[in-house]
């Protein structure tokens, strides 16, 4: 028993047999919780991922409508909760007691895909790269682990090899799943995995079985998901900032809401508000929108972005050309394409950037 | 993991300890943190600013306004706009208020040494300023002439009145102005711009400094420029939302970059290659 | 039949082009079942105009959301509108967001359009769509998976389910032969009345499960062409603070209760509430309520007749039955 459990230990990879899966990660949710992709009503197509729960659907064969950004980044965290008390060494006055919220409790993220990580990866730039470190997300983000799909689903929104990734792109991962005939192999990527493995109680797999896993990610590496060119757009976003006519164009469509940032991986933008009740309450940060007219209004009653078109190029350009300007060429695009898929009128960012470009290869060729 | 974080969402407790009315919708605060030691070492460059926390309301940006070197109190100057502006106008002395800062870049005051200092600024826009011109009058052997041609609405509309005269006898070039005539008004009349090209100050060897409402800085540019100001000597204080003042939560952002963490001050020369999106 | 009515179009806009300032259409998408809005100023861009069943979106609201497409003295702009549109633009009238004499409307009757979801659930997996046809009634999808062929009612929006309204109540001109509508009138409120049947708490669940899937994007709010108070939208602002920020039932029980009641009374049921939702909520099931209400009180219908004033826009002391 005790050399059984040894040699599990140094497993690198274990097999998940279909009908297994519930169980092998209902083992796992005795010490992490496991947030999995699952369908978000009965008959509903879209997925999203929450805490495992006995029972559960889980669905592996498509991507999420919603990232699991709100693992790292819940859509509302109370950073500080406040209390005002009588004082006590004058009753007169007010005390103030505070207390930060942050939540370290260990966590495995089961099913992202690499765009889903990507989105991490890019906010991390920001909350973890800065000159200021985000107590809140760094907490998280330490104790979250990423079992990652080699992903043979993308559709015609996806576009993750133009911007940096690719469907076989496990930067960030801490196990690759393969999807094989009648399961899963789980492979580890770094030391963290075998830490999980050993919880999992599963059997390593056969020859064959690593044999179709290598082919499958061998297909998977060879995909080229998208055609989108991104050159000049770093210099084009700018160069075209005050040309109106084009921004019309890309986004004359858009209804300013916030469906293509509460979809995006990589969309990390918040505000804060307090909100009591009675003497205490919490600081509390939410997801906030660019695509909002009140994200950018100011109390004197002026605001930068008064309209859509304003709004939609900050979008764009916060993606493709102010992001990869501060932080040394990264695109905040993971190319997942859920922006595309759920808008309500169907505005395409890569036809967005495709006209940016030709505006800017416009104006440098005449 | 056991590295020790600073949260940069946690605010310092403080206290007010005074309530100075400026204006009928200005109040100036000054606020003494609770933690001794953290109000000795509470140091910060001018034009560096601070979110003033109530706690129940929420956060606000506002820029430092007394002088580094002031260890008694951090003084703040607010007007009356919105939700935590009108709820900071209902402090008294012995209230809470939280402080998180100092954050921002503060104005680069090394490179102005050895030169002429003109401040122009209208209404609150005297505020920014004013950390600056006593941090130079306490190192007034480091600068050449200061001046200042500051304006208002009204007499009334005027901050730090009570101040100026103190600020002329330590050596300042002072030039007030209202909009429009009043009672008992023996300064000068007319708009800051206007004032600015009727006082032709040389560029020559000199850094002007502006802060006001937009519309007064867009043509007090355009005087400085006529009067021959290059960019690279012409400095302002940019306002915006704000929430996180960190530049993580992403809403004051110019471009790439963001005014509550690479600015709030700005020379004329970055802002020209900034987006204008002002 | 599709490729017909859009060569039809494209022709009428053709003609009337040169009178008027833009043409907000619909043009082909990322693929084929997905259509987006475009607003056409030139004449080289209207061979981009089509009409078929994926045409979903509602497009009147950009007659009134800043920044508008709005006309030059003199001139109009032309709108199309499916018969669930055409309601919208009469209530705009009605309520003065717009002047009648500033538009030329363009109605396409319409026999119901395609939930892409529905389509999508079907293929049961995300796949790249080829091509799209709809013949007879069905759909045939192209998919890098296969072919598959779905009857079109198996995939018509719930809005369009419960349709009686069908052909443009108001138009300047008319493309395409008038279609009946889907049910009777009387039948309506019939998902309103079966749900009120149920028990309270089974009510409660039902709108605690869906509900806690909004994420609160508030596209419901702004793909709304009546929410034309989006951006001061009490779900933002904080003052007065009626909504808080946090992510708990209790408050998007509250913002949802707010949209719909600020429609009150004047809701056309275009659906694109909940149509745009990307959680799919049935938002629009809560205004139906409201409708039926609103019909039975006043017997009133919103977006039908542009000389009549919306039951809650008006006093009458004389007023019975409330």
């Amino acid at each position: 028993m005790v050399a059984r459990r040894k040699e599990k230990k140094s497993q690198n990879r274990i097999f998940i047999p279909l009908e297994g899966l519930n169980q092998t990660l209902e083992n796992l949710s005795k010490h992490f919780t496991v947030w999995v992709p699952m369908p978000s009503g009965e008959n509903e197509w879209s997925l999203e991922f929450k805490p495992l729960h006995r029972g559960c659907k889980i669905l592996l064969d498509r991507q999420s409508t919603l990232p699991p950004k709100k693992v790292i980044l819940p859509q509302g965290q109370t950073l500080i909760e406040y209390e005002y008390k009588k004082s006590e060494s004058d009753p007169s006055k007010q005390d103030l007691v505070l207390r930060e919220v942050i939540d370290e409790s260990p966590i495995i993220v089961f099913g992202t895909r690499p765009c889903d990580v990507r989105g991490f990866l890019v906010c991390d730039k920001v909350f973890l790269q800065g000159r200021y470190i985000d107590v809140y997300y760094r907490a998280r983000r330490l104790n979250t682990l990423f079992a990652t799909l080699f992903c043979r689903e993308a559709d015609d929104a996806c576009f993750c090899s133009s911007v940096g990734s690719g469907p076989a792109d496990m930067e960030g991962s801490d196990i690759g799943i393969t999807p094989i005939d009648g399961g899963w192999i789980l492979e580890g990527l770094t030391d963290r995995a075998s830490e999980i493995f050993s919880l999992c109680d599963c059997e390593a797999p056969d020859e064959k079985q690593i044999e179709d896993a290598r082919r499958v990610q061998e297909e998977v590496r060879s995909m080229r998901v998208g055609n989108l060119r991104t050159d000049g757009v770093l210099e084009g976003v700018k160069g075209q900032f005050q040309n109106m006519e084009l921004w019309r164009d890309i986004a004359e469509s858009c209804l300013s809401c916030g469906v293509c940032t509460y979809v995006c991986p990589t969309c990390y933008c918040f505000t804060i508000t307090d909100e009591p009740q009675g003497l205490r309450g919490e600081r509390l940060r939410s997801w906030d929108s660019c695509m909002f007219y009140q994200y950018t209004q100011e109390a004197s009653g002026h605001n930068p972005r008064p309209t859509k078109l304003e709004r939609y190029r900050n979008r764009l350009g916060h993606k493709f050309s102010y992001f990869p300007l501060r932080y040394s060429g990264m695109i905040a695009c993971c190319g997942c394409g859920r922006c595309i898929r759920s808008c309500p009128v169907s505005i395409d960012i890569r036809q967005g950037v495709e006209r940016v470009r030709e505006a800017h290869h416009g104006c440098v060729c005449s | 993991m056991a590295v020790y974080v600073p949260n940069p969402y946690l605010p310092e407790i403080g206290t007010v300890t005074e309530v100075i009315p400026e204006t009928p919708n200005i109040k100036t605060i000054r606020v003494l943190l609770r933690d001794p030691e953290r109000m000795k070492n509470f140091n910060f460059r001018p034009g560096q600013v601070a979110q003033l926390s109530v706690f129940g309301v929420g956060e606000a940006t506002f820029v430092i306004n007394s002088p580094p070197t002031c260890k008694d109190y951090l003084q703040f100057s607010v007007m009356k706009v919105g939700e935590v502006t009108n709820r900071i106008h209902q402090l008294v002395p012995g209230d809470i208020i939280g402080v998180r800062g100092p954050l921002g870049n503060g104005f680069p005051y090394e490179m102005m040494e050895g030169k002429d200092i003109l401040f122009i600024a209208g209404g609150i826009g005297m505020a920014p300023l004013r950390t600056l011109l006593l941090f130079m009058l306490e190192n007034k052997n480091n600068y050449g002439e200061i001046s200042l041609i500051y304006g208002a609405r009204t007499p009334q509309d005027m901050c730090y009145r009570y101040e100026i005269p103190v600020w002329q006898k330590r050596g300042v070039n002072v030039v007030l102005t209202v909009d429009t005539e009043a009672p008992g008004w023996t300064h000068r009349v007319g708009f800051v711009p206007t004032v600015l090209s009727e006082e032709a100050p040389s560029p020559k060897d000199r850094i002007a400094i502006v802060c006001g409402p937009p519309i007064m800085i867009k043509f007090v540019l355009f005087g400085l420029r006529e009067l021959g100001f290059e960019d690279w000597q012409i400095y302002t204080t940019l306002e915006k939302r704000m929430k996180c003042g960190i530049g993580i939560c992403g809403r004051c952002n110019m471009g790439e970059k963001f005014v509550c963490l690479d600015g709030p001050v700005f020379s004329m020369e970055e802002l020209q290659s900034m987006v204008p999106e002002l | 039949m599709w490729s017909e009515i859009t060569k039809k179009l494209q022709e009428t806009v053709q003609n009337i082009m040169p009178q008027v300032e833009a043409v907000i259409g619909w043009e082909r998408g990322f693929n084929e079942i997905r259509i987006k809005p475009v607003v056409i100023k030139k004449e080289g861009d209207i061979s981009k105009l089509v009409w078929n069943p994926f045409c979903v979106q509602n497009l009147s609201g950009y007659l009134v959301k800043s920044p508008a497409v709005i006309p030059r003295e003199g001139r109009r702009v032309a709108i199309c509108v499916k018969g669930c549109d055409s309601r919208s633009v009469t209530a705009l009238i009605q309520e003065g967001f717009l002047k009648r004499d500033q538009i030329f409307i363009i109605g396409i009757p319409c026999s119901g359009t395609v939930d892409w979801r529905k389509v999508m659930k079907r293929l049961e997996r995300s796949s790249v769509i080829h091509r799209a046809e709809i013949k007879d009634g069905r759909l045939m999808v192209e998919h890098a998976e296969g072919v598959e062929e779905i009857p079109l009612r198996e995939i018509l929006l719930r809005r369009c389910l419960r349709c009686v309204y069908p052909n443009p109540t108001v138009s300047d001109v008319v493309i395409g032969e008038t279609v009946s509508p889907h049910i009777e009138k009387e039948d309506l409120y019939k998902d309103v009345e079966a749900f009120e049947r149920k028990s309270l708490d089974e009510r409660r669940k039902f709108w605690a499960e869906t509900l806690s899937r909004c994420i609160r994007c508030y596209a419901c709010r702004n793909a709304c062409p009546l929410c034309i108070c989006q951006d001061w939208c009490i779900a933002e602002r904080r003052d007065p603070k009626w909504v808080t920020q946090k992510p708990t039932l209790k408050d998007i029980l509250l913002f949802h209760g707010i949209h719909a009641l600020h429609l009150a009374g004047r809701c056309t049921e275009c659906g694109e509430c909940e149509r745009v939702c990307p959680m799919e909520i049935p938002v629009m099931f809560i205004k139906e309520k409201l409708n039926e209400t609103t019909l039975r009180l006043f017997s009133y219908e919103a977006g039908i007749d542009s000389n009549l004033v919306p039951p809650l826009l008006t006093f009458n002391p004389h007023e019975t039955g409330i």
